[in-house]
């Protein structure tokens, strides 16, 4: 699975769970906190996110993510263990 | 604590079957429009009664958008907190938008600690959850982490003090189907005692699943069989073929608030709440009871200070059950005798079915309607009276003039509730 198309997944659910953001707004270095999302909404960008690449790890592993990049890195390198499993 | 000041409507709003605003409400009040139709949505599994007066084609965003006088703050604030929340809290957010401008607190508001709100609706996730059910069994850990907020009726509380930038006091009431004449009657408390100046009533929407349709069913208390392919003519209160009440959906809200805070506002009283009744008949059971319905009218109108003569209309609980508007005519009969000479009635629920949880907050809105613009809508269905003595509107229509009014909401389990209403 591609990096492009995690990146890609994971804008979408941002969207959807802070509809006024554009897409130009949403980088890989900010964090979701930058963006306005609060803690409910960060759960949520993460289960949706697991939801939409149909994988299922334990939320813990999201803990030290502090930014988009960091979100789309734990689902990168879960991925294949999540789908094999 | 001394008890003086008087409590009255000064702001109301409403999302419903026959109308999405108030205006429109008692138009369609006035030409009798009934909201009841077939189900066009079928949920599994398939329940043999599929009458109801749904709201349809509701639109969060169009409705935020057709609020009139709302600020962009206000707006987007709205829009933020609804735009992904479930139907029944939108719904209370676009009726609560409208009474909080119709009250023109957007502009001049009391201390947020001087605000409360009370959210008349239990049992308001019901459908919400039902439609969750089939994903969680696959896949649980894809629930959203929302649903924890969102399961709670709180949420209504959470949401609408949020806002409105209510710090006053805020919580949930149920009463079955008086559950909005309780909400009614403990934000008249509130502001009668003094613990606020303003107090935001809202009857949220009964979002049935189809296992709680099919629990009215079962129970005996739904009607909708002998006019299955004439849904308009299925909800008939006090007509000898009524068989049941009909499931309807309504948001509906009122501003309660102080004489002293309103003329400090400038802001006209719609119709002063004179006085109430709540009493239970210590009954588990769904059936009503005569003394206890009559006792909720007799003891509002003391507590009022007036007299069954002094009552011109009654808004009745009529729901179209058979014991239930027997029981009914029979309270209203014993305690009126021959004051029943001057006293007009009717069903609003004929209109909009049984809006459950926010009937009582409906039926006060229709009450302070058919006041200020002096009619009484039709009794919808009304061919064979139960009662010859009782005279109840027919099916048009009538010009009257409403000085005193009571409004009355009995639920399962010997709720019994009687608000007073007086012109202003």
């Amino acid at each position: 699975m591609s990096k492009e198309h995690v990146l890609e997944v994971v804008k979408n659910v941002i969207i959807e769970v802070l509809p006024d953001l554009d897409s130009n707004q949403i980088q890989i270095e900010k964090s979701l906190k930058e963006l306005g999302a609060n803690s409910i909404d960060r759960m949520e960008v993460v289960t949706m996110s697991m939801e939409e690449l149909n994988m299922k790890i334990p939320l813990m592993s999201f803990a030290h993510a502090s930014n988009i990049q960091g979100l789309v890195d734990v689902l990168i390198e879960n991925y294949v263990t999540s789908v094999q499993s | 604590m001394l008890i003086t000041n008087k409590v009255g409507i000064t702001g109301m709003g409403i999302v419903s079957s026959i109308g999405n605003d108030i205006p429109s409400f008692s138009n369609s009040l006035k030409t009798g429009k009934s909201g009841i139709k077939k189900a066009t949505i079928l949920k599994e599994p398939k329940i043999s009664v599929d009458l109801s007066a749904r709201i349809e084609d509701f639109s969060f965003v169009d409705s935020i958008d057709y609020v009139q006088g709302i600020s962009e703050d206000k707006y987007q604030h709205a829009k933020r907190l609804g735009r992904r929340a479930p139907f029944v809290i939108q719904t209370s957010i676009v009726s609560a938008l409208e009474a909080w401008f119709n009250a023109r607190l957007h502009y001049n508001k009391p201390l947020p600690e001087r605000i409360g709100v009370i959210v008349a609706g239990q049992n308001s996730t019901q459908n919400y959850q039902y439609d969750l059910i089939s994903k969680f069994m696959k896949n649980p850990e894809y629930l959203s982490p929302r649903y924890a907020l969102e399961f709670l009726e709180t949420n209504q509380v959470g949401v609408l003090s949020e806002l409105f930038g209510i710090e006053g006091e805020g919580f949930v009431v149920g009463g079955a189907s008086a559950t909005g004449n309780v909400g009614v009657i403990k934000g008249y408390q509130l502001v009668k005692s003094g613990l606020v100046d303003v107090c935001l009533v809202v009857g949220v929407v009964a979002d049935l699943s189809p296992m709680d349709i099919q629990g009215f069913i079962n129970i005996g208390a739904m009607g909708g069989k002998k006019f299955i392919d004439q849904p308009e003519r299925a909800c008939r209160p006090f007509d000898k073929k009524h068989e049941g009440f009909i499931y309807g959906q309504a948001s509906a809200c009122v501003i309660l608030e102080s004489e002293t805070s309103a003329s400090k506002r400038e802001v006209p009283f719609l119709a002063e709440i004179k006085g109430y009744s709540f009493n239970i008949d210590s009954n588990s059971s769904a059936n009503p009871n005569i003394n206890g319905e009559a006792k909720a009218m007799l003891s509002a109108m003391n507590q009022a200070k007036i007299s069954s003569s002094d009552i011109d209309y009654i808004n009745t609980h009529g729901s179209s059950s058979p014991l239930g508007d027997k029981t009914e005519v029979e309270a209203i009969t014993k305690i009126f005798k021959k004051d029943i000479m001057n006293l007009r009635l009717n069903s609003t629920k004929g209109l909009t079915g049984h809006c459950l949880y926010s009937a009582g907050v409906v039926e006060t809105i229709a009450t302070v309607e058919q006041m200020r613009n002096g009619f009484l809508h039709p009794n919808k269905n009304l061919e064979t009276p139960i009662s010859n003595e009782l005279q109840f509107c027919g099916g048009k229509y009538v010009d009257y003039q409403i000085d005193i009014a009571l409004s009355n909401s009995f639920g399962f389990g010997g709720i019994n509730t009687s608000i007073v209403l007086k012109k202003r």
